[in-house]
């Protein structure tokens, strides 16, 4: 598998050093919305891990109140496939 | 590189993404887009919502006759259904390239191969217990990881689908391509949501072409 070939690519022994867990957490914590983590250079990677486990968590919350929000919207309203070529066209 | 904004900070970004990637997910690089910049773009968007919008209405042609109540919530099983649809047309919109996506695939056909299954054998089979095809990877390279950041990494591969036992730096990269393509699932279906909205309460208010702020 190719997760297998890149393994063995990325170090020899298979030991991931300090450095490139605090690179790939940087990189994590760029991603992370402003109001969870101020970017500033002293926070622990523990943290960035903490923030990024809860900010999946409200997306999936968000997620899950769409669904919620879409399925009651469908069951109140038909819809022919004008209608949803019309609809597919809006999204555009 | 073909990157959609012009900023610098991006640019740089960009390329740091590109050196990683070779060690960390190993792609066959073909993808014109760094990730998860691919998650912005416009296109895949509309391909996205294109698919998320076929998707809710099998789930509507489905099961119209499922509602016995006269209840006028929707009923949590079809919330499930449109949640896992939208889920899976996320996934497919993925192309395969993460390990997440072809996760929330792989579960979604073992669900329909069990339940035929058991419907051809008239028995209640219920395989979803945990038979995930690539447990076999060594969960190795924790490398000089304290015990927090372990536990943390672990509630992270809870998280994110199919990402149990992977090794650190692959799980961080799943996570980031996931998180960017949850955001852009949540802003697909917003959007979405606000049209359903809008074409219904249009057509339950009689008007024809009467509502549309230009």
């Amino acid at each position: 598998m190719s997760s297998r070939r890149s393994r063995s690519r990325q170090s020899g022994s298979s030991r991931i050093t300090d450095e490139q867990i605090s690179d790939l957490v940087s990189k994590l914590q760029d991603l992370l919305p402003e109001a969870r983590l101020r970017s500033n250079d002293r926070v622990p990677s523990s943290r960035v891990l903490q923030e990024t486990c809860n900010y999946i968590r409200s997306l999936h919350r968000e997620v899950d109140d769409l669904s919620e929000r879409l399925s009651e919207l469908l069951a109140s309203s038909d819809m022919s496939s004008a209608q949803a070529a019309i609809i597919r066209s809006l999204l555009m | 590189m073909a990157s959609t904004s012009g900023s610098a900070a991006v640019e740089e970004r960009g390329r740091s993404e590109r050196k990683r990637k070779r060690g960390a997910t190993g792609e066959h690089g073909e993808g014109t887009e760094a990730e998860p910049y691919k998650w912005r773009t416009r296109r895949v968007h509309e391909i996205y919502s294109s698919k998320l919008l076929d998707a809710i209405r099998l789930v509507r042609s489905g099961s119209p006759s499922a509602s016995s109540s006269s209840a006028a919530a929707a009923s949590p099983p079809r919330s499930r259904a449109v949640r896992e649809a939208a889920d899976r047309a996320l996934a497919v919109s993925a192309r395969g390239r993460t390990r997440w996506s072809r996760a929330i695939l792989a579960s979604h056909r073992r669900r329909i191969q069990a339940a035929r299954r058991a419907r051809l054998r008239d028995r209640t089979s219920s395989s979803l217990s945990s038979r995930r095809p690539f447990s076999s990877s060594a969960s190795s390279g924790k490398g000089s990881k304290t015990p927090a950041l372990a536990r943390k990494a672990k509630v992270l591969g809870r998280l994110v689908p199919g990402c149990r036992k992977l090794p650190f730096p692959a799980l961080l990269a799943e996570a980031s391509d996931y998180i960017a393509a949850l955001e852009m699932q949540v802003r697909a279906m917003t959007a979405l949501a606000e049209v359903l909205s809008t074409v219904s309460a249009s057509s339950s208010g009689g008007g024809s072409g009467s509502s549309s702020p230009a």
